[in-house]
């Protein structure tokens, strides 16, 4: 059996569980775990995206680089870890229909995409951060980064929205 | 004028037909919604967790507040703006609505509270360790607005 046809069989069995039909079914925990899923874009979206305007020198000026990042972290991480357990559960309550929306597939793309961009940032202007932490301006490819990832997650918000329609 | 004759202007307008012809129209507008609710609440978060003393606590509430209270006021404003272009192309399925109708109670409530006492309590944190008073603020203000958005979601799901 070919891959896709594969992962349809797995997903029609995974919404089929009773985990998933239980929460389908009950009136009003469905959408409170999206409503969940969406509040807690204010503790990991609302936070990182003040690391992503200190990096673009549009928020935070006067302060370290390294002191806005060590701040927000703390609660970004949970943040994230909330949203992500619960976009688990939410997916697996509507897997075939998830799997076959093209919004969401651009949204799972975009995601794995922040996710590269973050470690890219980690890995290659993370161990050198002392050299700019106080200047003014980083260097670009930071601001590049900075950039991308508040494009990123503008449009997984988007995308997160729009796939509840049928287009 | 009764509110049915008001939504009547909104159902009659050729302008508003726009709106409710197009299929893209409320999936966009509600996209906007939902930034405007991240940089609002973004915002909230930001300046609760310093309240309540669980986050944030090297910086200064003044610089705090410099930097994220005007990211949340327009949040607000965007929030309210598409919230508005959402409901006036079908005003009368969502006024009918309990989960619509519970969310402009709390909205109301929240906005209140917002610009009341919590802001009051944002401009009085000076000290280095946070008032308790200043911290259950700050934990109803997160409760409040966190309701809104509960109700909010809920507007798809109730009658």
């Amino acid at each position: 059996m070919p891959f896709q046809a594969q992962l349809q069989v797995w997903f029609h069995w995974l919404q089929n569980t009773p985990f998933a039909t239980n929460i389908r079914q009950a009136d009003l925990l469905f959408p409170l775990i999206e409503g969940t899923h969406i509040l807690a874009l204010s503790f990991s979206v609302g936070l990182i995206v003040m690391l992503d305007l200190r990096l673009l020198s549009l928020a935070f000026r006067g302060e370290a680089v390294s002191k806005v990042m060590h701040q927000v972290m703390p609660w970004a991480l949970p943040g994230f870890a909330v949203m992500f357990v619960s976009g688990i559960v939410l997916f697996i309550t509507q897997a075939e229909k998830a799997y076959s929306n093209t919004f969401f597939r651009f949204k799972i793309l975009f995601l794995i995409l922040a996710g590269l961009n973050a470690l890219f940032y980690q890995l290659k202007f993370y161990p050198h951060m002392k050299e700019w932490d106080t200047a003014p301006s980083v260097p670009g490819g930071a601001r590049l980064t900075a950039g991308l990832s508040l494009f990123l997650w503008v449009a997984i918000i988007a995308l997160g929205r729009t796939m509840a329609y049928e287009l | 004028m009764s509110l049915d004759q008001v939504w009547a202007l909104s159902y009659n307008s050729k302008t508003i037909d726009i709106l409710r012809n197009s299929k893209y129209a409320i999936p966009l507008i509600q996209s906007v919604h939902l930034l405007g609710i991240t940089m609002l609440l973004g915002s909230l978060v930001i300046l609760s967790l310093r309240l309540l003393g669980l986050g944030l606590k090297e910086f200064s509430m003044r610089t705090l507040v410099a930097q994220v209270w005007r990211w949340g006021l327009w949040g607000l404003g965007i929030t309210v703006g598409s919230g508005l272009l959402v409901f006036i192309p079908d005003p009368s399925r969502y006024a009918a609505n309990t989960a619509f109708r519970l969310k402009m109670v709390l909205l109301v409530g929240a906005v209140l509270y917002q610009f009341v006492l919590f802001r009051k309590a944002v401009r009085s944190e000076t000290a280095e360790r946070p008032s308790r008073r200043n911290a259950i603020i700050a934990g109803l203000a997160l409760t409040l607005w966190f309701m809104v958005g509960w109700a909010g979601r809920a507007i798809g799901f109730l009658g």
